[in-house]
């Protein structure tokens, strides 16, 4: 019913006075199955908004495709291809109270009066909103005016609902309570949701699917624990995890008969033996530029068998988080971070050694920046 | 010396300096009351309307209520007005709303436009607007008449020595309007009108339906804005209306103070009446105005 | 309404207008205005187009504003720079065709026939006659009007003929003509052979000739009454006789002037008639002076109260700023005729006080120098609030916790002011003193309501005053002499209108950054 079909789609912004033409998005292909949670996510400007609000038909389509429901859209109105929208700042009319807003649309329409109320007061139960129906949004907090702009997306009763960074205006708390009531709606409703955002704990909590998202271009499309444990490339590796994901440059050689990986830096570089199925990857690209990815949780205090390799290192800082403690360790051309699960206080310059968890760690072509398998 | 004693000296200074500033200022004002009420034309004898001096000749004439005087002969005669000054007032309120209100409507239009839409020559047309528009358009007359001429002979409810004529001649001054009411736009959010699209307005529904309430205060300071300046225009009606019964305010006012009929009084009542309730119309918007007359004005 | 239904109303509006638009156009065609009437016609395809195509659809806002704009802003700035390269005024006010037509129309009582006639009234209201002639010694012949009203004089050449009745009333005594002769004398009769006649006296009327004979080829005209023949000299605008004879030398104007392009004369006369060049350069420096001077003493003024009022403990500071506010409320063209009085130097409440006191009497109006500090203390007056706001605009802006650090750092208020707050509000308030010199460049209202720009300078070639700054000095040129001087005022409209747009623009860049 609501599905989203996209197809090789490009963005063009026009050269304007002094401004060059902008390629926004470049050429992308992105399936949406019916009833799927589907998050955009991308550091700033990587075009995000422009390909939601060319599904929404706020923006013209420069090239390609967008099918909602298996029937091209290109050229209908934003009301006409069944979609609602949520702004990041709301976008409530600040002259009506909260009926007329979530009515604005359904009168527009010419929908019967008690059809209006009807679906208006179901919204508004749905929200919590049936007491405030008469107030104007200024009188309201922020994650009311939040919920005000949902209702009036789902007063639409949309086959598709576009979210733009819905949340980043409100608090922390007041976010992270939104974001479960966003996807409880989803539950109930089991509608086509897409939702934008540059918080990645958003996008690993809320999506279905996450549709990684760089330079205008997809970097990956895969449902949240995929993205996290296979990334498919550098930025979606180093994107995604926080800490991020400790990422060393170097080279495999081969040492004495063994593979080992060997940091570029000018001194104490890391060395590490590889071994199993990371040997076997890394021995097709031997003497090539490589980037070894190991994330701070592969990073334990304490040697756990053969398959961990020690790494001495010094302390530089220490984050304590409650029940682990983010470590940054400096070594070799850079600082790695490691998640470590202690109570223990770090010092300033205290020697450690670390155990890494090699088996877990993913080799990146450094020219390619793609994953090498 | 105490810091405390030095401060409350200079704050009674200040406030010394201040009342003997605004003495200063505000007898002019003061003064055309009195003389408003006084006695006769001329500043013979006493300033203030006390006593003998003391007269209502001068309103009586303004207002077009017959009255009393001694006439040449020293024999007391009934002097009714010649001159209509409360239709000039009257005038002067037509063409200044009418103006204004239709200066809303074709500066609102542009600026929205200019604010929500992307188009070639935007840029350009807008400064374009904002340089030409610095042409006086006294300097103009000789062409605004000709202009009013030739419509007058087309559509004489438009030509020369009409209201309407006048009016034409002041919706050419809109670009300063286009600028503070697109200044304004430019501070709402466009993803409102863009949601009312989604909701399925088209866009002069959108215009319409939501920019417009909520831009209700600026349209307010352009309305007072242009209301109040052309109350005061005075070359371009003093032109454009040729007789008495036509003029505004500020091309008959100045009738009164013609050296070979002085009538110094008669003026001041005139000043009064017509200067109080705009007066009292600017200070009642001026927390409007001054936000508009420092922000929004000018920027882009 | 139902979608349609607007759509509908909205096509008839649209189609309403614009026939209504073609009509306007086909009556100024036949009204012989071609060229305006094309341009309706173009205006109103323009509007046809923008209404009803969807792509043009950014335009409907537009188009009436930028209507409003080009029709009273942009013809007027055009026509004025067009009228600039022509000698327009009231002795060349005619265009060439109307003056070929004085030519044309001018006549002479030619010979000594002389028609005896009779006036008969007919009735009516307003009431009509019938005018019966004679020729000279033969009564019997008798040519009559048909009935025609007198007042107003018809227009067009009576016909005369000889089969119209005439009327069986007696004819008007002579007393009761003599009323109606200025009526007659404005009437003239056409006989069957084309002869025109004019009355010439309270019993005759006399035959009329046209007194030129036109030359097409080149548009001269010779006299047929003494041969005399007149050119038309395009680089003047005149008619000017073609030889010397004994009326007239050769290249002696002749008959009323009309308009023609003479280059840019206008604006090398304001370097080179020293009747003109003397008060030009002297108006321009005063205005200049006028302008930096109201808004440097007003900015003064405005901001000591600005700064003064930004003092938190001083208490009634809202009063203060609202009574300070006044003179800025009041409508400018009450305030200075207020001044006009108040200065006036036998009448005014000024000089009365002033000679109460220190036994003077100022004159305000006749001594330059006095008329134009006069102008300064009016204008700062004027002028002062409206810089008083901006200023405490501008300073509510600035932070209070600049001011703390610096009084901790031992700084006072002087110091302040001029190392702290001046330095950051000047970014900001420079734009808004630019639009002022502007503003104040072209301040029309004050000097003329207040001086009308007197008094006047001797020596000058045109009216120029002392205290007239560059636009008053062009409005009276145009529209305050008797010789109208419209090409040349527009010259100088033209060039003021090049420094204001210059400043405009230049104030425009200076705010980008
Ligand atoms: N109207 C426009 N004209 C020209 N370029 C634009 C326009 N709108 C956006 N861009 C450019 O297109 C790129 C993508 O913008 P977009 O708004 O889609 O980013 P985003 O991913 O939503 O970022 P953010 O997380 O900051 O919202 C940006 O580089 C932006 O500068
Ligand atoms: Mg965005």
């Amino acid at each position: 019913m609501g599905s989203v079909s996209i197809q090789s789609l490009d963005k063009i912004y026009p050269a304007a006075g002094k401004n060059p033409a902008f390629h926004a998005v470049k050429g992308i292909d992105l399936e949406i199955q019916d009833g799927e949670f589907m998050v955009l996510v991308g550091p700033s400007g990587c075009g995000k908004s422009t390909t939601l609000r060319m599904i929404a038909g706020l923006e013209d389509i420069s090239g390609g495709t967008i099918s909602i429901d298996r029937s091209t859209v290109n050229d209908l109105l934003p009301k006409d291809r069944g979609i609602a929208m949520v702004f990041q700042n709301y976008a409530l009319y600040p002259h009506m109270n909260l009926f007329e807003n979530m009515a604005f649309g359904l009168k527009l329409a010419r929908t019967p009066k008690e059809e209006v109320m009807r679906r208006v007061t179901d919204a508004a139960r749905i929200l919590g909103l049936e007491q405030i129906l008469d107030r104007k949004p200024a009188a309201l907090s922020g994650g009311q005016r939040q919920r005000v702009a949902v209702g009036r997306a789902i007063v639409r009763d949309p086959k598709v609902f576009l979210f733009d960074e819905p949340l980043s205006n409100l608090d922390a708390k007041m976010r992270v309570s939104m974001r479960s009531e966003i996807s409880k709606l989803h539950s109930r409703l089991k509608t086509t949701m897409i939702y934008v955002t540059h918080d990645q704990v958003e996008a690993m909590t809320m999506g279905d699917r996450i549709c990684v998202m760089k330079d205008g271009r997809i970097m990956q499309v895969a449902d949240p624990l995929t993205l996290y444990h296979q990334p498919e490339n550098l930025f979606v590796a180093s994107f995604i995890g926080s800490p991020p994901m400790n990422l060393l440059r170097g080279r495999v050689e081969r040492r004495e008969g063994r593979l080992v990986f060997v940091e570029a830096a000018e001194s104490d570089a890391v060395f590490v033996p590889l071994a199993g199925a990371l040997a076997q990857r890394a021995e097709k690209n031997l003497g090539h530029e490589v980037v070894l990815g190991l994330r701070p949780e592969a990073i334990y205090d304490e040697a756990r068998g053969a398959d961990t390799t020690p790494l001495r290192a010094r302390v530089e800082l220490s984050e304590l988080m409650g029940s682990e403690t983010n470590v940054y360790l400096k070594t070799g051309a850079g600082t790695v971070i490691a998640r470590l699960h202690t109570e223990r206080r770090f010092a300033v310059g205290e020697e450690l050694v670390v155990y890494l968890a090699l088996a877990k760690a993913h080799l990146f072509d450094a020219k390619t920046e793609r994953v090498i398998r | 010396m105490k810091a405390s004693t030095i401060r409350r000296l200079k704050l009674t200074l200040a406030h010394v300096f201040l009342v003997g500033f605004l003495v200063l200022t505000l007898t002019p004002f003061l003064m055309i009351i009195a003389i408003s009420f006084r006695r006769g034309d001329l500043a013979i004898g006493a300033l203030v309307p006390v006593g003998d001096n003391f007269s209502l000749e001068h309103w009586k004439y303004v207002l077009g209520i017959p009255y009393e005087a001694p006439g040449a002969d020293g024999q007391p005669r009934i002097i009714r007005a010649t001159t209509p000054v409360l239709l000039w007032f009257w005038n002067s309120l037509k063409v200044a709303t009418v103006a204004s209100a239709c200066i809303i409507l074709l500066s609102g239009t542009a600026a929205y436009a200019f604010a929500r839409m992307r188009f070639a020559l935007r840029g350009l047309l807008l400064k374009s607007l904002l340089v030409l528009q610095v042409f006086p358009m006294v300097l103009a007359l000789v062409a605004l008449y000709a202009l009013l001429q030739l419509i007058g002979d087309f559509l004489p409810p438009f030509g020369l020595n009409t209201h309407p004529g006048l009016i034409l001649t002041y919706l050419g001054g809109i670009a300063i309007y286009i600028w503070m009411i697109k200044g304004y736009f430019d501070t709402i959010p466009v993803s409102i009108e863009e949601s009312a699209k989604i909701d399925g307005a088209t866009h002069f529904q959108a215009f319409v339906r939501i920019l417009l309430p909520m831009s209700a205060p600026i349209f307010a300071v352009v309305f007072i804005l242009s209301f109040i300046s052309h109350i005061s225009e005075y070359p371009i009606a003093s032109v454009v209306l040729q007789t008495e019964r036509q003029w505004t305010l500020a091309v008959g006012a100045q009738s009164f103070l013609y050296e070979q009929n002085y009538l110094w009084g008669k003026f001041a009542a005139t000043a009064v009446l017509s200067g109080l309730p705009i007066t009292a119309l600017f200070l009642a918007c001026q927390r409007f105005l001054i936000s508009g007359l420092t922000s929004g004005g000018v920027k882009e | 309404m139902p979608p349609a239904a607007v759509r509908i109303l909205y096509h008839t509006i649209v189609a309403g207008l614009v026939v209504a638009a073609l009509f306007l156009s086909a009556r100024l065609y036949l009204g012989g205005e071609p060229l305006v009437g094309a341009g309706v016609l173009l205006v109103a395809g323009l509007a046809a187009v923008t209404y009803l195509r969807a792509k043009a659809y950014t335009w409907r806002y537009l188009f009436p504003g930028l209507l409003g704009f080009a029709v009273f802003v942009l013809f007027p700035l055009g026509y004025t720079v067009y009228v600039s390269f022509t000698n327009y005024s009231s002795a060349n006010l005619l265009r060439f065709p109307q003056v070929v037509r004085y030519f044309e129309t001018e006549t002479y009582l030619a010979g000594d026939t002389r028609y005896s006639f009779a006036l008969h009234r007919v009735g009516g209201e307003p009431a009509t006659y019938v005018i019966a002639l004679s020729p000279p010694g033969d009564e019997s012949i008798r040519y009559a009007t048909t009935p025609v009203a007198l007042d107003p004089p018809p227009a067009e050449p009576v016909p005369v003929a000889a089969d119209n009745p005439v009327p069986d009333s007696p004819p008007l005594a002579l007393r009761e003509v003599i009323p109606l002769r200025g009526l007659l004398q404005a009437l003239s009769l056409e006989l069957p052979d084309e002869t025109l006649l004019t009355n010439t006296g309270l019993r005759e009327f006399g035959p009329r000739l046209p007194l030129w004979r036109h030359n097409p080829e080149d548009d001269s005209f010779t006299n047929v009454q003494n041969g005399a023949r007149i050119v038309p000299d395009h680089s003047i605008g005149r008619f000017v006789h073609a030889t010397d004879s004994e009326i007239a030398a050769a290249g002696t104007p002749y008959g009323p002037g009309f308009r023609t392009f003479i280059g840019i004369s206008n604006y090398t006369r304001v370097f080179t008639d020293k009747g003109i060049q003397g008060p030009f350069i002297r108006i321009f420096i005063w205005t200049i002076v006028f302008a930096l001077g109201s808004v440097a003493l007003s900015l003064a003024v405005g901001m000591t109260l600005a700064v003064l009022l930004e003092w938190k403990q001083l208490h009634g500071r809202k009063l203060y700023r609202t009574l300070l506010v006044l003179p800025y409320a009041v409508p400018a063209f009450i305030s200075i005729l207020i001044f006009k009085g108040l200065f006036n130097q036998n009448f005014g409440e000024i000089n009365l006080l002033l000679n109460a006191l220190f036994g003077i009497r100022p004159e305000w109006f006749a001594d330059p120098l006095l008329a134009k500090v006069m102008i300064l203390i009016v204008n700062t007056w004027l002028g002062f609030p409206y810089m008083m706001i901006v200023c405490t605009g501008i300073l509510q802006s600035v932070p209070d916790t600049i001011y703390e650090a610096s009084a901790i750092d031992g700084s006072n208020a002087l110091h302040d002011f001029f190392k702290l707050t001046l330095p950051l509000i000047w970014q900001p308030l420079f734009p808004l003193l630019v639009a002022s010199f502007a503003f104040n460049f072209n301040n029309f209202l004050l000097i003329y309501l207040l001086t009308g720009g007197g008094p006047d300078m001797v020596g000058a070639a045109t009216v120029a005053g002392q205290t007239d700054i560059l636009v008053s000095y062009t409005f009276r040129i145009a529209f305050r002499d008797t010789a109208q001087n419209f090409g040349y005022a527009s010259a100088i409209a033209t060039i003021i209108f090049v420094i204001v747009a210059l400043l405009a623009w230049w104030n425009l860049k200076h705010q980008k950054t």
